[in-house]
């Protein structure tokens, strides 16, 4: 009963328990020497190349140029597949010719994992820029219209009956009930989305890119850089957690009724 | 009109009255999906029923019997297989003004505010707010809500949310209003308020009202007229309730009131027996 109560601590304190264990144990075994430095380098050394990297940047480039290259391409992808996706999914989920139209092709692409579509946008759009956007657009794309054309169909019928005999036209029931309905899904979407385009962004700078993260890690372990390399892997981290949590606050600014639903 | 209103309302035998009928079913079946098929259902099965302008007639039957297909034909969400489905003498050809819905499930938009779903049909068809903001509002207060018109559905209690829908279907003018089992989600005190509520705006307003309910008392208690349907939907019992609308919850100790409940509630248990039975060669 004591012991309960004694460990009675708030959850984020939980969670700070549960990060500090980690830093510690890495804190531990590099600094006892029980890895190699090579495999896993120590804290301070990690912080001593990050200030390195900030000083001289990476390759002739600063390392804010690279994360800002990366960022530019995920996010105007991002942009071009929800541009898209979200309209064709809300058409296709309201539609039912539209959706039985379109289904098989989506429900075919959706599996395949965008990365094995690396070669064919080389092929399509060569080494350069739009190659990459190309790639990000198509990943974000498929997450985009999927949740939206779920949210356009799963509407709820007396909404729609409601609408109806309110004398609301059906122009005026896609805009004013099936697409405000729809929001709270096509968020969960774009969520998805954004974390796979921020993944596959990663994957297409491996492939003839002379700048951005992806570009840095697998230079970076060519030459054995590790500590470089891990310190990529973080940005990829720290950036894929702001890039979700910037979609969340939106998400709880726009879909306020969620939140008590 | 009100003179007229004023007659039915006396009579509430109002099938021999001489006014036409507001509400009319002629034989009506009601059928989900092709007839032979497994999956197959016979919702309703020659339903006959008129309801006189200005009448309250509750609806009860066991569940499955059809009660809520009746009021979707009504509405114009659904047509009938055969037979047909007549609103002052015309047949039901899909969803209109002259008919307003208060739906059990959540139908207020969770993404507009109090005021702003009461009003959304008006505005769509293109009124201008100045000709129906002031009426919206004194409809609200009408239904005690006048404090909640800049709040969000969510931030309502359930019978404050039936309220609205009451209101937004009232705020068009409605001659008819639909209500499929709409104090069904509420607790006891909050759904025999809005029972004196509905009576209290029916003599102001004096829709024809078709009633859904599962709730014997309910139906007795807000209708001239009680039906109940057996599976498949047709009329297999009727009663009047002959006691004067308004009416408060003085009337549940009535004499009157208890002996139609008693012999309404005998008049579902049987339906319910039969559907089980008659469910066995159907299958």
């Amino acid at each position: 009963m004591s012991r309960a109560s004694a460990l009675r601590l708030p959850t984020w304190a939980w969670s700070l328990l549960g990060l500090a264990t980690v830093a510690a144990a890495w804190t531990l075994v590099t600094n006892l020497g029980w890895v190699t430095e090579t495999y896993l380098p120590s804290p301070q050394r990690l912080g001593g190349e990050l200030l390195t990297l900030l000083e001289r940047g990476y390759r002739g480039a600063p390392l804010h140029e690279h994360i800002g290259i990366s960022l530019w391409r995920t996010l105007s992808g991002f942009a071009v597949g929800a541009l898209l996706g979200v309209p064709l999914g809300l058409f296709t989920g309201h539609n039912r010719t539209a959706g039985a139209l379109v289904a098989p092709l989506v429900a075919f692409l959706r599996p395949i994992p965008p990365i094995a579509f690396i070669p064919m946008a080389v092929l399509y759009f060569g080494l350069g820029e739009t190659g990459k956007v190309v790639l990000i657009a198509f990943t974000a794309f498929n997450y985009a219209q999927l949740n939206a054309h779920a949210g356009a169909a799963g509407v709820p019928e007396s909404y729609l009956r409601a609408a109806r005999s309110m004398g609301l036209s059906e122009r005026q029931i896609f805009w004013r009930v099936i697409v405000p309905a729809a929001v709270p899904q096509i968020f969960t979407g774009l969520k998805v989305a954004m974390a796979l385009s921020w993944a596959v962004v990663v994957a297409a700078e491996l492939v003839g890119a002379q700048r951005g993260i992806g570009f840095m890690i697998s230079d970076a372990a060519q030459l054995f850089r590790i500590p470089v390399v891990f310190i990529g892997i973080a940005c990829i981290g720290v950036i894929g957690l702001l890039l979700n949590a910037a979609l969340n606050a939106l998400q709880r600014y726009l879909v306020h009724w969620e939140r008590h639903a | 009109m009100q003179q007229a209103l004023k007659q039915i309302d006396s009579t509430p035998a109002a099938k021999a009255a001489p006014v036409p009928p507001r509400i009319e079913f002629r034989a009506v079946s009601k059928r989900y999906g092709s007839a032979g098929k497994a999956d197959s259902v016979l919702a309703i099965d020659g339903l006959q029923l008129s309801i006189a302008p200005g009448e309250i007639v509750s609806v009860l039957g066991p569940t499955g019997c059809g009660k809520s297909s009746a009021l979707n034909l009504i509405a114009g969400f659904e047509t009938p297989s055969s037979g047909a489905v007549l609103v002052d003498s015309r047949p039901v050809t899909g969803p209109g003004l002259d008919r307003a819905v208060v739906f059990q499930q959540p139908a207020l938009f969770p993404w507009l505010r109090v005021i702003d779903n009461v009003t959304l049909g008006l505005k769509c068809r293109g009124a201008k707010p100045a000709d129906y903001l002031d009426r919206a509002h004194q409809l609200l207060a009408r239904v005690g809500l006048a404090h909640a018109a800049r709040r969000y559905p969510y931030q309502l209690s359930g019978g404050m949310r039936q309220r609205v829908q009451i209101a937004r279907a009232l705020l068009g003018q409605p001659d008819i209003l639909l209500m499929d089992e709409p104090f069904g989600a509420l607790d006891y005190q909050t759904r025999l308020a809005m029972q004196e509520l509905l009576l209290d705006l029916w003599s102001e307003f004096r829709p024809t009202v078709l009633f859904i309910t599962h709730d014997v008392g309910e139906a007795v208690f807000v209708a001239d007229r009680v039906v109940v349907l057996g599976r498949p939907g047709r009329v297999k019992h009727e009663v009047t309730v002959p006691a004067p609308k308004p009416r408060d919850r003085s009337f549940l100790t009535k004499p009157l009131f208890v002996e139609l409940q008693a012999q309404l509630l005998d008049a579902v248990q049987r339906e319910a027996r039969l559907g089980l039975v008659s469910q066995v060669p159907n299958a």
